[in-house]
């Protein structure tokens, strides 16, 4: 797979298409070669001295020694640890990257976000929520950025609940720099999970990119205080897109225009209290059979 | 205990309801130029007294994702998709089963029952089975097994009288179909013949998604011309044609 991704000839999100319908990388692999073997093939266009396959495998096994060393675990959409909600959205990628531990209770999992430069009510209100959730083994998942997003994450560590980051650059990077410590607690006892290779540095492409997955990894969103050029709002968007739902605050929607036309689309809920998230979200996945 | 409503609400963002116009195939609805049926349809055997789909089911989109999950994979977000599916097409038949019975000429469905799926394997514990003889209150009490693969082997995507045989006689009987997607129509044609040929009476189709390519020809303007959020109210064989195509640029 990372041999495959390495190739590049696509973008990621087809390759996780295509290895799960072939149910292998290496087949898609194979096929993506000789294609370009093909005279006039189409990837024959694209470059004439290309590496072979033998070339990219060992790559990437050397790549994978130097993750393992750093105590990065790599997880395919093929494997069976990808994380469960992550692989039912359209567009969830085709590896992650997870440092720390991520359990099978972690698919219980709501994510907390907002803005980086949060009112202090704001903060109080996340860090309510994140409690709230823990108390009802939900796992906290937020992205590691300063303000909401900071608070969150602390909240459910300070409670000694799961707390799950999905971050914007490779896990060799931290970003915003002052949370270097907090990722690293975090994937000492919870997970931090990325998307991008490791040594990848943030970008303005990287953070709407972060944004679908942790939505995708999560049951849902909640909003709790978020601008209209917020990287919050486009999360709402992404999730609605993946049919999660979208939680939220009534405070938000009362001070946002963004937040009163996101509240009027199926799926989303304003709440008032966090109690509603977890009551929507046990009716939701709860066992039992469906009623009219 | 999820109601169908609280369910299937977060798809109404994704769903995108067939109609009736000028530019769409009068039989499965994919989307032509100016053609009154595809080349599929203009080509092949329409033995379905009515078609029904549900959605259109966009590849490499949401619904189109969940409708090859739900089959591929196992576990708890396996099970999740299928009650959510089991929503939707819970929803739409009590809405709209009376629309596609009467489009097909009958007063009701005496069975219901689904399309078997090609890879025989699968087709053993199909959760396509379980979502309409067990999830969906407008299906359970009148699904039956009615059809399996024939021992003929039919390549995929071909129209066949043998490619599935019915396991009873069904003189007269009105039946449902039920099947996850519509590519070409070759697999829910061929299920109606082989219904037809064990004597049943109208056969109709409901499927959850008619599979289109954003990128081919005029899909994706033509897609993008579809109202969202989906009304659940009206249905591709009820509601008003289209009279105009959707120009939005």
């Amino acid at each position: 797979m990372v041999a495959l991704l390495r190739l590049g000839r696509r973008p990621w999100v087809e390759y996780a298409d295509l290895v799960e319908e072939r149910g292998s990388a290496s087949a898609v692999l194979q096929q993506e070669l000789s294609d370009q073997a093909e005279p006039g093939g189409q990837a024959s266009l694209l470059s004439s001295n290309a590496p072979t396959a033998a070339e990219l495998v060992a790559q990437s096994t050397a790549d994978l020694e130097r993750w393992a060393a750093k105590r990065m675990r790599l997880v395919t959409v093929l494997e069976p640890d990808y994380p469960p909600n992550l692989r039912a959205v359209h567009d969830r990628p085709p590896i992650v990257f997870i440092r720390g531990r991520l359990t099978s209770e972690d698919a219980r999992s709501v994510a907390v976000v907002g803005a980086r430069q949060a009112t202090p009510a704001g903060l109080d209100r996340a860090r309510s929520i994140a409690h709230h959730l823990v108390d009802h083994d939900y796992t906290v998942v937020s992205g590691l950025a300063a303000g909401i997003d900071t608070a969150a994450h602390t909240a459910a560590l300070a409670h000694k609940g799961r707390t799950v980051a999905v971050i914007g650059t490779g896990l060799d990077r931290a970003y915003p720099p002052q949370n270097e410590r907090l990722q690293r607690e975090i994937a000492d006892q919870g997970a931090v999970v990325s998307q991008f290779w490791p040594d990848s540095p943030p970008s303005r492409r990287s953070f709407p990119m972060r944004n679908a997955v942790m939505s995708g990894i999560a049951l849902a969103t909640v909003v709790v205080e978020a601008s209209q050029t917020s990287g919050s709002r486009l999360q709402a968007r992404l999730a609605l897109a993946q049919t999660r739902p979208v939680f939220l605050l009534e405070e938000l929607v009362g001070a946002q225009p963004w937040a009163r036309e996101c509240a009027a689309r199926p799926g989303a809920h304003v709440i008032r209290d966090p109690a509603e998230i977890t009551a929507a979200l046990d009716r939701l996945i709860g066992p039992g059979s469906l009623v009219a | 205990m999820p109601s169908v409503h609280e369910l299937s609400a977060p798809y109404e963002n994704v769903m995108l309801g067939p109609r009736r116009g000028p530019d769409v195939c009068g039989i499965c609805f994919n989307f032509t130029a100016g053609f009154a049926r595809c080349y599929a349809c203009a080509h092949g055997h329409n033995v379905l007294d009515a078609i029904a789909p549900i959605s259109y089911s966009v590849g490499r989109e949401q619904l189109h994702h969940a409708l090859a999950s739900y089959k591929r994979l196992d576990g708890e977000v396996a099970r999740r998709l299928g009650a959510t599916l089991a929503a939707i097409l819970w929803r739409f038949l009590a809405e709209h089963e009376r629309c596609i019975a009467q489009a097909a000429e009958t007063d009701r469905f005496h069975l219901i029952t689904t399309v078997p799926s090609s890879d025989q394997k699968r087709d053993e514990r199909h959760p396509l089975r379980h979502i309409v003889g067990a999830l969906v209150g407008p299906t359970r009490t009148r699904h039956a097994r009615l059809l399996r693969n024939s021992d003929n082997p039919v390549p995929p995507r071909t129209f066949s009288e043998d490619k599935f045989t019915a396991t009873r006689p069904l003189t007269g009987q009105a039946v449902l179909l039920i099947d996850d997607t519509w590519t070409t129509g070759s697999s829910a044609q061929s299920a109606a013949a082989a219904l037809k040929h064990a004597g049943a009476g109208p056969v109709a189709a409901v499927v959850i998604g008619r599979h289109l390519n954003r990128e081919w020809h005029e899909n994706d303007r033509r897609l993008r011309g579809i109202a969202r959020p989906f009304n659940w109210a009206e249905c591709a064989v009820c509601a008003e044609p289209v009279t105009q195509p959707l120009h939005h640029f």
